[in-house]
């Protein structure tokens, strides 16, 4: 692939409930292995923009490259096609509760990329096992604590081969124990290469290994750049003002 | 008193016999009304606005309308007016079956309405259809969320079939009738028909408590 197509690029995302703007022309690109993270307050679109990049929010205007081809959401096929090379990985896991780990892992497997039962199973067991979870295949989501099910969520994701993964907050609805066996995973599958953007109040894990933070309020992307400028010494009185507080809270890096 | 229960026994073996056309009405218009049922639930909560309309209009009219009056309907002039042939067995299923539908097909939109809907975006963002996304994540968790209000409408439709008796049936309430105005046995007789129903009731919703334990799933307390 050449060098100079980004693996997701993203012109002019917008999205309004009713007369309420959500989303407001949200414009960038990412390369391939590259991080970004979004951070800003609730309710400022970042969950919006993850879920129109793919779809599960449709957007009302907006274009979408993958590997320099435009999506045409309109045709189905396409669509599906598109949706398993963006994995997904949401706040609040939504594991199917009716179904093992292996199984949460398996059924795309062999429902979607429809590999034979044998051969979906063997990858779906090395993506569990590349989560650290092993010893839990056979457990149902019930059985198992945040950080395991927010870990299977994203071997779930990772068995579909996406080219791009968006992260939609995972590690907010866990306690600080298991906040950071959930960012080990994320933080491997950076070192590994994998292109990701997520939105996250983590910030001594972007100050890390994010390559550029984007700043979103009011359904705008207000800011972009490194992280450390935006943290530090943001053009925008806004954003300082938030990343301070985050960095308060939060402290700077670990 | 010892004369009632030769009564009874003298006419078990028929009411018996009976019993398992009763048990055939209830299978027949249980199975009828959840393949009905599932296809109104799923219209109504994921099928395109205007559907909502001729389902509103179903469910309406079969809960609406009582049962004898149906019976009668569809087996002297819907069903003739159609060109259909049906035997009265049949009619009596088929009605039940498309009444039950009209009460299965709430319990199975509430089971729909009451799964996270995360799952389902979950789903989709897999690269799932969303017909394949209904199949493999919502239905299997939305059925076994239906077994205790389906044991529920199981015990009213089975009570429901003795009224099929009005078509000539040979049922248990048909048949303990029968021998009834013959012997002029009746408390005897309908005794028995109650105690018949009595304990298909209880076989059939212990049979689906075991279902529901069975495919219960697991880390989800009782």
């Amino acid at each position: 692939m050449s060098e100079d197509v980004p693996v997701l690029r993203v012109e002019g995302l917008s999205k309004r409930y009713g007369e309420k703007p959500v989303l407001e022309d949200a414009s960038f690109s990412i390369r391939e292995g590259e991080l970004k993270i979004l951070i800003g307050p609730s309710g400022g679109g970042k969950s919006t923009l993850l879920q129109c990049i793919n779809y599960l929010v449709k957007p009302d205007a907006g274009r979408i490259w993958l590997d320099g081809d435009e999506v045409v959401p309109a045709r189905k096929r396409e669509l599906y096609a598109y949706r398993q090379k963006v994995g997904m990985i949401f706040q609040d896991f939504n594991l199917f509760d009716h179904l093992t780990a292996l199984a949460n892992v398996q059924i795309a497997l062999s429902k979607v990329r429809k590999l034979p039962r044998d051969e979906a199973r063997k990858r779906a067991v090395m993506e569990l096992e590349r989560v650290g979870l092993k010893d839990h295949i056979a457990k149902y989501p019930a059985q198992l604590s945040g950080g395991q099910k927010q870990r299977v969520s994203i071997a779930r994701a990772l068995a579909m081969d996406p080219k791009v993964m968006l992260l939609d907050e995972p590690t907010s609805a866990l306690d600080p124990e298991l906040i950071t066996e959930v960012l080990a995973v994320i933080r491997d599958l950076g070192l590994e290469g994998m292109t990701m953007l997520m939105a996250t109040h983590q910030i001594g894990f972007a100050l890390d290994l994010a390559h550029e933070m984007i700043f979103m309020e009011d359904g705008r992307i207000v800011e972009t750049g490194p992280p450390r400028k935006i943290l530090s010494t943001a053009d925008c009185d806004r954003t300082r003002e938030f990343c301070g507080k985050l960095t308060d809270l939060y402290g700077e890096a670990r | 008193m010892p004369a009632s229960i030769d009564a009874i026994l003298d006419a078990l073996p028929y009411l018996l016999q009976g019993s398992l056309v009763t048990i055939g009405v209830v299978l027949g218009a249980m199975g009828l009304g959840l393949l009905i049922g599932v296809s109104l639930a799923l219209g109504q909560v994921y099928g395109p606005r205007p559907l909502g309309v001729p389902i509103g209009l179903y469910i309406w009219f079969f809960r609406g309308v009582p049962l004898l009056v149906l019976l009668f309907l569809f087996y002297f002039g819907l069903f003739s007016l159609m060109g259909l042939n049906l035997s009265a067995f049949a009619v009596a299923a088929i009605v039940l079956g498309l009444i039950s539908a009209a009460y299965q097909s709430q319990i199975f939109r509430g089971a729909i309405l009451s799964l996270p809907e995360g799952q389902l975006k979950a789903a989709r963002a897999l690269g799932m259809s969303d017909t394949r996304a209904i199949v493999s994540v919502v239905l299997p968790q939305a059925l076994r969320l239906s077994i205790p209000g389906w044991s529920n409408e199981y015990s009213i439709v089975l009570k429901d079939s003795a009224v099929a008796y009005a078509l000539g049936v040979a049922e248990v309430m048909a048949r303990a009738h029968f021998v009834a105005t013959r012997t002029y046995e009746h408390l005897p007789l309908y005794v028995a028909a109650g105690m018949i129903f009595l304990i298909l009731t209880f076989l059939g919703t212990r049979g689906l408590r075991m279902l529901e334990d069975k495919v219960r799933i697991p880390g989800y307390s009782r």
